[in-house]
């Protein structure tokens, strides 16, 4: 399974609860269309009924399309509920993961 | 049964300043309550605030919304408030979003799914915003949303937290939703449109197992939440201190001697003269004067700004910026023009428990009035009363001013009917005397001894008020048109 489903299917539970399982979608769907608006590799890729997503290959290629698509996910979940809460949201999700603290707060890019 | 074999019900702050004094205590816990009110009335801030203030990761808060603001909204606005702390969410807080079960499994798949969250979580706060929206919106008969209601009600009272439901309720809803008899605590929050101005009002409808202050509160919404005006002003449970011998100076002899020694502690004095007669010259030398005896005072001003009135002070060789800077002042500029009286009262009595004040200045009484909204303009005698007692009851003297339009034909003691709300009156007025417009002042009323009978002429000089003697020769003073009178000889060679 390509990476970018992986981190969005972990974001899409907690995304879900906090903002309904339509706006989980809607938000998923927005990311896409200024996605593929940046990059056509992503084309073929959409969001289901469930905000699950479909049609992304696993090449190299894709992978970096795909880190576009989170980028943009992550970039409208700043935009609505500031940077604070979205590394919340990530650290609750990946706890573990090395940059997500908020020391590391101010230098962060959503798109990294 | 004694007092000891009672159920002990723990009183949970609402981080609400000024509701927990509102509720009598706080918020009972494990209570059912429903805060009702019309979109833009505070509803999920007043419940985000309860949240926010008693939520812990051990015992959370389960947020439920459902067909309400979209939980990203919330979000969005809510963490603009100070006393929302983003480490909180997901751990102490945390927020569900129930729409889609509402879409796929209708108001059953919405009970199972709390009931369900609720297991899970153990929560200690549970919150269910949007419900009446919920009920209004199901496709399913009235016995059907009656028995959910009713479920749920019943559901959240025994889930060993403290609940809400929130929603936009009418008035008329109160007498045949079975959900108001399930609920323990049942507040209501206004807001009137009153010509330019938003008033904001909660009640208190209903609270099981302890007294809450009754009538409608005023509130306002700022940066840091809803903060609540208890109506009492939060004294209504203190003794009253017993009238106390003691006189004030008002720092000119000759009037305290027309006092009978100054004005007795605990007193409400009024000063009421036409403009340019002294009024705001003789409080400020009432102020300087506890200054002096290390009496601190608190300055109501609606007319000019705090460093102005120190600065007038000190043309008059009275020193209010050195007291000001210790702490010993605070002058209170209030000038907003949508204040209720109750928030007018809360900013005084924080600045009389932050300075110790004995002695307190309104400056004026029209100032105060215009600086409310229009809508509590109508109450403003009542609220005034209420101030007064209150205040006097814990042993401050107040000195108000008031402007009186000025007649010549008859001798007004005050405006808005408000004589019979202090104890003492000081009248200032203009005289014509040969062709000179002179100034008199008069004690009229002391509720608590004998006072001078004296018609007064007095100046403004550049060091205050000083007071002459009596005006003899003349009567009808008081009319302000004097007529010469001859003087019976006092004496002389036969």
């Amino acid at each position: 399974m390509p990476a970018v489903f992986c981190v969005s299917e972990k974001l899409r539970r907690p995304l879900s609860t906090l903002a309904g399982v339509s706006g989980f979608r809607l938000l998923l769907a927005r990311a896409l269309t200024l996605a593929k608006a940046q990059d056509a590799r992503l084309g073929g890729v959409q969001v289901n009924q469930d905000g699950s997503l479909e049609g992304l290959g696993g090449g190299d290629q894709d992978a970096e399309a795909s880190v576009l698509l989170i980028a943009q996910l992550l970039e409208l979940l700043v935009t609505f509920i500031g940077e604070g809460l979205v590394m919340n949201l990530l650290l609750d999700s990946w706890p573990n993961v090395v940059g997500i603290n908020s020391s590391e707060k101010k230098d962060h890019d959503p798109r990294r | 049964m004694t007092p000891e074999d009672r159920v002990k019900i723990k009183r949970l702050p609402t981080g609400v300043p000024g509701l927990d004094e509102i509720l009598g205590g706080g918020l009972p816990e494990f209570s059912f309550n429903i805060i009702a009110g019309a979109p833009g009335s505070g509803k999920t801030t007043l419940a985000h605030q309860f949240m926010f203030a008693n939520a812990t990761p051990e015992r959370p808060a389960l947020y439920f919304t459902v067909l309400g603001e979209p939980g990203l909204k919330m979000l969005r606005y809510q963490q603009q408030y100070s006393f929302f702390d983003a480490s909180k969410l997901n751990k102490a807080i945390r927020f569900v979003n129930l729409s889609q079960t509402l879409q796929d499994h209708g108001l059953a798949g919405i009970f199972k799914e709390i009931a369900k969250q609720l297991e899970g979580a153990n929560p200690s706060i549970v919150v269910v915003d949007s419900f009446r929206t919920v009920v209004r919106n199901v496709l399913e008969n009235e016995v059907q949303i009656q028995g959910f209601v009713q479920n749920l009600g019943l559901l959240l009272t025994s889930c060993e937290a403290t609940t809400f439901l929130i929603g936009e309720y009418v008035d008329s809803e109160l007498r045949d939703n079975p959900v108001f008899t399930v609920a323990d605590g049942l507040f209501w929050l206004y807001q009137y449109v009153e010509r330019n101005s938003v008033i904001r009002k909660l009640q208190v409808m209903k609270l099981r197992g302890q007294a809450s202050v009754p009538g409608l509160h005023t509130f306002r919404i700022t940066d840091a939440g809803l903060q609540a005006f208890s109506r009492t002003l939060g004294l209504s449970g203190r003794k009253h201190k017993p009238a106390g011998a003691k006189r004030l100076s008002m720092g000119i002899p000759e009037l305290d001697e027309m006092l009978g020694g100054g004005i007795p502690e605990g007193d409400s004095l009024l000063i009421a003269g036409s403009s340019g007669t002294g009024k705001s010259l003789l409080a400020t030398q009432f102020i300087a004067a506890g200054i002096r005896e290390g009496q601190p005072g608190i300055v109501a001003v609606f007319e000019e700004r705090p460093e102005e009135y120190a600065t007038r002070a000190d043309s008059f060789g009275l020193d209010l910026n050195t007291p000001l800077k210790d702490g010993n002042l605070k002058v209170i500029y209030l000038r907003p023009l949508d204040l209720s009286v109750d928030e007018t009262m809360q900013e005084i009595l924080d600045a009389i428990r932050q300075t110790g004040a004995k002695r307190l200045v309104i400056d004026s009484l029209a100032g105060f009035e215009m600086a409310l909204a229009p809508g509590f303009r109508t109450d403003f005698r009542e609220s005034l009363y209420r101030m007064i007692y209150s205040l006097t009851g814990i042993g401050v003297t107040i000195l108000s001013t008031v402007e009186m339009e000025e007649s010549f034909t008859e001798l007004l003691f005050s405006t808005y009917s408000i004589s019979f709300l202090t104890d003492d009156i000081i009248r200032l007025r203009y005289v014509e005397i040969d062709g000179q417009l002179r100034k008199v002042l008069m004690v009229v009323k002391m509720r608590r001894g004998p006072h001078s009978n004296d018609i007064r002429e007095y100046e403004i000089t550049s060091t205050g008020v000083a007071i002459g003697q009596r005006l003899v020769g003349y009567d009808h003073l008081i009319t302000g048109i004097p007529r010469r009178v001859e003087l019976p000889p006092t004496g002389g060679s036969l």
